[in-house]
């Protein structure tokens, strides 16, 4: 008799197909009387083994007329012939497989053994289900739009090759009271992830877990907590418009709005900016932009198109202290420095991280200076945008003084005018 | 079946007896849904032996071509007989797919859960069953022959709800089995049909 090793979960991960009816004995060919025609029976039928278990199956042959040979019977698997050496002859009736040392299966429907009669015909077939337990999920990571909703998603064990299929069950319930509830909206995000669309708590801690199931066993994941008030991420700032500073060759203004539907929340925001030169796949970004809907991007290279993005981050929503998610970054929006022969210096309120090397010692040195006035010169009015309007300002004179005089650019002396 | 004269008796006669312009314009436009669904069928079939693995779909692979809940293929002297009773076995082959291919579907999303586009062209192929069969049953009502009359559910749609297990390669025989037949039937609906349209062959 067969004796394929199903594992432990087997019977009772497999849930049966649904029933098909008398017409399938009509399909494989129900032998009628003296038609002459022959059925067989393979067992087990549908078996689930682990990968590198083995397996003996049985072909038993019914037919008219009666005692019909299983000589010249052979098996195929997925469509290719099994060498000879593999079967026996067990009996008049029966021819006997063993297999050893099997491979995952190659196909989620399972693995086709067909039991063949000497011209080619098939007289039955048996799937078998080759793979592994599921291994634990982990890496669960969620979070919630705009307090509305919560999408989770993971990553399954062993990179999720198990050969079989293998269904993900995101559980979640609150921490203290309540039922499992069970997540119903998959693969959102990518395979495996979840999505639940409404009757959330707030301010009130929920655990939420993987479950992973196949035919051969099930696995959970590390039980993930967290108060959706600590996950909060909202779509990206609308309206974000770039433009230039007058005629300041290395400055782009960026404005924003802040995204609506946070308005409600009484939080403040966090912004962040990114900026590339637009044959570059080099972003820069500016941090610390706080809760301002505009920036000044300065260090710029004159006549050059910029790239431009923002994204936000709510935080403090209701009270809480933790930062949330930052969102998406808003679509690139494109502007251009004015053209100049001179290479724009340093300086803006916004200061890009990765920023041109010549102003950062400069502009590190004039925050610390600033800083220690404000401190012991009582020049409150000291900031960054002064210094900005100043550095128009000297720009502005410089032009007006170069056109009155008559100086070329890269400071040689020309003709006057006239 | 109502006698008269002209094509509906005679598959070869020409059209010497002009159908009403709304009539030719219902079998143009029931043929011309018949040639479509043809193509789904065919992809239906491409995408259903994907699915189970070899050897379905493989070209020396066939297993017992036997009726299926009494629906069988065209007989080979199907384009022999007159229109009319042509187009009643197509309307009636057409009413016994869709319980048979909602069964398959069923099975398939046990067996094959994440092939989405197999089981939403399943779904199609019944709902696309129908409305080909219930426009069959309209041209033939405008010309005069009789229809079959609604029919109850086939003994296969009742039975579905048996507990019977009958494993798991019959199944995917059974779905091969329906699929091909789904494509057979449509294709000859669409060939029968392509003879009452004008100018069509003869």
């Amino acid at each position: 008799m067969p004796a394929g090793r199903p594992g432990p979960a087997a019977q009772s991960a497999r849930r049966p197909p649904p029933p098909l009816p008398l017409l399938l004995l009509c399909v494989l060919g129900a032998p009628r009387a003296g038609s002459g025609a022959h059925t067989a029976v393979i067992s087990p039928q549908d078996p689930t083994l682990l990968i590198g278990s083995s397996l003996q199956a049985t072909c038993s042959v019914h037919g008219d007329p009666p005692g019909t040979t299983a000589e010249g019977l052979y098996w195929t698997l997925n469509g290719r012939r099994l060498a000879p050496e593999l079967s026996r002859v067990l009996n008049a009736s029966t021819l006997a497989l063993a297999l050893a040392n099997l491979n995952g299966s190659r196909q989620q429907s399972g693995d086709n053994l067909v039991c063949h009669a000497r011209d080619g015909s098939i007289l039955a077939g048996s799937c078998l289900y080759v793979g592994l337990p599921p291994e634990k999920p982990f890496n669960i990571s969620c979070w919630s739009k705009n307090m509305k909703d919560l999408t989770c998603r993971w990553t399954p064990g062993a990179h999720g090759e198990t050969f079989l299929h293998t269904n993900y069950s995101l559980k979640y319930k609150l921490r203290w009271y309540g039922q499992d509830n069970t997540c119903e909206e998959y693969h959102t995000v990518g395979p495996h992830s979840c999505h639940i669309p409404k009757d959330l708590a707030l301010f009130t801690p929920y655990e939420i877990w993987v479950e992973a199931t196949n035919r051969l066993g099930s696995a959970r994941s590390d039980v993930l907590t967290l108060d959706i008030l600590d996950v909060v991420t909202t779509d990206p700032p609308p309206d974000v418009h770039v433009s230039r500073v007058g005629g300041l060759e290395d400055q782009l203004s960026v404005r924003w709005v802040s995204p609506p539907a946070l308005k409600d929340f009484l939080f403040q925001a966090k912004y962040q900016i990114r900026y590339r030169v637009e044959d570059s796949v080099d972003w820069k970004v500016v941090d610390d932009v706080s809760n301002q809907t505009s920036c000044r991007l300065a260090g710029l290279k004159p006549g050059t198109v910029y790239f431009v993005q923002v994204r936000c981050n709510p935080f403090g929503i209701y009270g809480s202290k933790k930062a949330g998610i930052w969102s998406e970054w808003s679509h690139p929006t494109a502007a251009s420095t004015p053209r100049s022969e001179r290479p724009g210096p340093g300086g803006g309120a916004c200061e890009p991280r990765g920023g041109e090397p010549s102003s950062g010692p400069v502009r590190r040195e004039l925050k610390q200076f600033l800083g220690w006035l404000k401190k012991h010169a009582y020049c409150s009015n000291l900031s960054f945008r002064l210094y900005d309007q100043w550095r128009a300002w000297m720009q502005k004179t410089h032009k007006t003084r170069n056109q009155d005089e008559g100086i070329l650019p890269s400071g040689r002396r020309g003709t006057t005018r006239g | 079946m109502s006698r008269r004269e002209g094509s509906l008796e005679d598959p070869q006669a020409d059209s010497s007896i002009s159908p009403l312009p709304h009539l030719e314009a219902k079998i143009h436009q029931t043929h011309s849904l018949a040639r479509l669904l043809t193509k789904y069928a065919e992809q239906l079939l491409q995408e259903y032996v994907q699915h189970q693995g070899d050897p379905f779909g493989l070209p020396g692979f066939s297993p017992p071509r036997l009726p299926v809940a009494g629906l069988s293929a065209p007989a080979p002297g199907h384009a022999g007989l007159p229109a009319a009773e042509r187009l009643q076995l197509d309307a009636g082959a057409l009413s016994l797919l869709p319980p048979l291919l909602d069964v398959v579907r069923r099975h398939q999303a046990e067996l094959n859960p994440r092939a989405l586009r197999l089981l939403r062209r399943l779904e199609d192929a019944a709902r696309q069953a129908r409305a080909l069969g219930a426009a069959v049953e309209a041209v033939l009502a405008a010309l005069g022959a009789e229809t079959r009359g609604p029919r109850p559910e086939p003994a296969v749609a009742a039975a579905a709800a048996a507990a019977t297990d009958a494993g798991v390669f019959p199944a995917k025989v059974l779905g091969l089995r329906v699929c091909g037949l789904y494509r057979e039937w449509v294709s000859r609906t669409e060939g029968d049909l392509g003879q009452l349209v004008p100018g069509g062959p003869a």
